[in-house]
């Protein structure tokens, strides 16, 4: 393995602070404050997966998420105030209040969005890829999903097209081990989740999920291997929610301990700062300030959304259809 | 690309001669014209379902396109209607105008999801960034098939905000109808009825294009407003032919379209007629009908002379053998019978 560029890994550094700190807002503010209608998911734990493989695309390429979303449609490039205003229902939210957390889109920054529907994106990515290679416009599709969704049909359906049809679709398998409460051993016939990719004759790898230079370097292999030969990808990256499935969970189905011990030891967070400190001589005190700075713009951009009104009744009915151009 | 596997046969779609203006042609012939012109309109437009390729389609209704178009245009699929309409939704995000096929309506249950959950809904959800501009072409109707091929389950689309449903009866609207619906920038579901694909009718010559949304008086007359769509329509002209031998002049709308409706039209006939029969081929119970006679109630209830009566199949799945199917089914019998006793009422 490459030693990893401090300037880079400072870069991937910042980035899965600024999600962590974004989604702690939520947890510790403001939906315990009832600002949140509905159901939200949130990230904390799994930042190294989404920080790694998205650093990994380029802008143009087309970005397709779960209902655990926050962190990708951020890590794309959405003002976080539009961000937090949208999963606050505001009226100038990223879709104008009328999806909130589970619905985020931004398609300046080519997020397609989230989809709560587990697995439904995935036949979209494919598709969304299929679009790619017929427009020849050099695009990839990423798509994000969880080790539940590999159980879906739209998950198999969609691998053995992509495969056979060889889209340019770089599906990422974040493995949190549980499916809201059901763990992968006891959901999945398979273990090891990217023998589901062999099966389909799909290129694939599996990264320690919480180690985001790891995530980084296989996720650029894989974006090549998908670019390059117009072929789908698997990227399982196996990870950790240190956090319920949503925001009212009971984590009844696992022991207090386990999340305890998988934060103390693999928290992606601490172990990119022991990297940046053992590996690239980073200053402790560098990284003191750049949290800090990186709080204050998180905490700055939930103010500002708080203070904007939600959207007026009337707009329920726009959208509804395209006007004939 | 090469089209490995296909054979000319009679019948594929080739340029069409000069002739006059209208032309008796079949129902899966007006569909293929309607799939061929928009193709060669526009290069986004492409086709993807089981067996549309190299077979032409179960009923013939793609054959000859793969030759014509070429293999990146022409998609034969697995059977795998989640992913089919799933990978429809993506391809219309990235720009491409793809009409899918989902053999029978019976298995849109499959496809719903990508259907009802995400294309219908995705344009509103992000406040329009995105738009899903996809045709679903599939097909109900009782034919010989039984339980699980012989719906009509317009209503399970014609529910849903974000859909627009249309369903054609006749050659013209066949045609006229899937070219508006590959224009339209919504996701468009076709429903065409089996028993029509060999059947002919008048197609007219020219291009042209049948607005989605606009309801069609086929037949006029003043005693009752007799309302239908798709292969029943055609049943209740018959209807009114038998009908007008006793005197009862009855006024046929072919609604064509069930989402958006043009109620307009049935409330304008039914303030002349006082009098409503709805007809279709899906179970009575939570059939459209039943929407078409709350509409008019509730928008002109003091133009009617008499209740509403609604035809509909009876509430059974629709079995194989010839008495039971015909039993099952609503057809012309029922539908003169109804019209006969709203006319009294």
């Amino acid at each position: 393995m490459a030693q990893p560029s401090t300037q880079r890994l400072m870069s991937l550094y910042e980035d899965m602070l600024r999600v962590r700190f974004f989604e702690e807002k939520i947890d510790r503010e403001l939906f315990p404050a009832g600002l949140i209608r509905g159901l939200t998911h949130l990230y904390i734990g799994q930042e190294a997966t989404g920080v790694g493989v998205i650093r990994a695309l380029e802008p143009q390429d087309y970005v397709l998420s779960t209902h655990r979303g926050h962190g990708h449609c951020l890590l794309r490039g959405s003002d976080p105030v539009r961000i937090y205003a949208e999963i606050l229902g505001r009226r100038d939210g990223l879709c104008r209040g009328k999806g909130g957390s589970m619905h985020l889109c931004d398609m300046e920054t080519n997020f397609v969005g989230c989809n709560p529907v587990v697995g439904a994106n995935i036949p979209i990515g494919a598709g969304l890829a299929f679009a790619c290679k017929y427009l020849n416009n050099g695009r990839l599709t990423a798509v994000f999903f969880g080790d539940g969704a590999l159980n879906t049909g739209a998950f198999h359906e969609s691998a053995n097209l992509a495969s056979l049809w060889k889209l340019p679709v770089f599906m990422v398998c974040e493995n949190n081990r549980y499916a809201i409460s059901v763990s992968v051993e006891r959901a999945s016939a398979v273990i090891d989740l990217a023998d589901r990719a062999a099966a389909y004759g799909m290129w694939h790898e599996t990264v320690d999920g919480m180690r985001v230079w790891d995530v980084w370097e296989a996720a650029s292999r894989a974006a090549e291997v998908c670019r390059s030969h117009q072929q789908p990808v698997l990227l399982v990256c196996n990870t950790y929610r240190f956090v319920g499935h949503y925001t009212k969970d009971t984590l009844r189905y696992r022991p207090p301990e386990e999340a305890r011990d998988e934060f103390r030891e693999h928290d992606p967070i601490h172990l990119a700062e022991r990297q940046l400190a053992d590996d690239c001589a980073v200053d402790m005190r560098q990284l003191v300030d750049l949290r800090d700075r990186v709080k204050r713009e998180i905490d700055q951009a939930a103010e500002a959304a708080k203070r904007i009104a939600p959207p007026p009744a009337q707009w329920a009915l726009e959208d509804v259809y395209v006007e004939q151009g | 690309m090469s089209n490995r596997g296909e054979r000319a046969q009679p019948g594929d779609a080739q340029p069409e001669p000069a002739g006059p203006r209208v032309r008796e042609v079949a129902y899966a012939l007006a569909v293929r014209t309607a799939l061929r012109e928009e193709m060669l309109r526009d290069e986004r437009v492409f086709l993807m379902g089981e067996d549309i390729a190299v077979y032409g389609g179960v009923y013939g209704a793609t054959r000859g396109l793969l030759r014509e178009f070429g293999e990146k245009r022409v998609r034969d699929t697995p059977i795998s209607e989640a992913a089919i309409a799933g990978m429809a939704v993506g391809a219309a995000i990235g720009g491409l105008r793809p009409v899918a096929e989902i053999m029978y309506c019976d298995f849109l249950s499959i496809a719903l999801d990508a259907i009802a959950n995400q294309a219908a809904k995705l344009g509103y959800m992000s406040a329009g960034q995105l738009a899903v501009p996809l045709v679903i072409r599939t097909s109900a109707g009782g034919h010989g098939y039984a339980a699980q091929h012989s719906q009509s389950l317009e209503t399970w689309v014609a529910h849903i905000p974000g859909l627009k449903v249309v369903t054609p009866g006749t050659c013209a609207d066949a045609r006229g109808l899937l070219k508006s619906a590959i224009r339209d920038p919504n996701p468009v579901v076709v429903i065409e009825h089996k028993a029509l694909y060999q059947t002919t009718g008048p197609m007219p010559a020219e291009e042209t294009l049948e607005p989605i949304g606009v309801a069609q008086v086929v037949r006029e007359g003043g005693d009752v407003t007799l309302v239908s769509w798709s292969a029943m329509a055609g049943v209740c002209l018959e209807a009114a032919q038998e009908l007008a031998g006793e005197g009862i002049e009855a006024e046929v709308i072919d609604l064509r379209t069930l989402l958006p409706a043009d109620f307009e039209t049935v409330i304008t006939s039914v303030r002349k007629t006082g009098r409503l029969v709805v007809a279709h081929e899906a179970v009575t119970y939570c059939g459209f009908g039943a929407e078409v006679v709350a509409q008019l109630t509730e928008r002109a209830w003091g133009d009617l002379k008499a209740p509403p009566v609604r035809v509909g199949s009876r509430f059974a799945p629709i079995p194989l053998a010839e008495p039971l199917e015909t039993y099952v089914l609503a057809g012309k019998a029922q539908v003169i019978e109804a019209v006969r006793r709203c006319a009294r009422g």
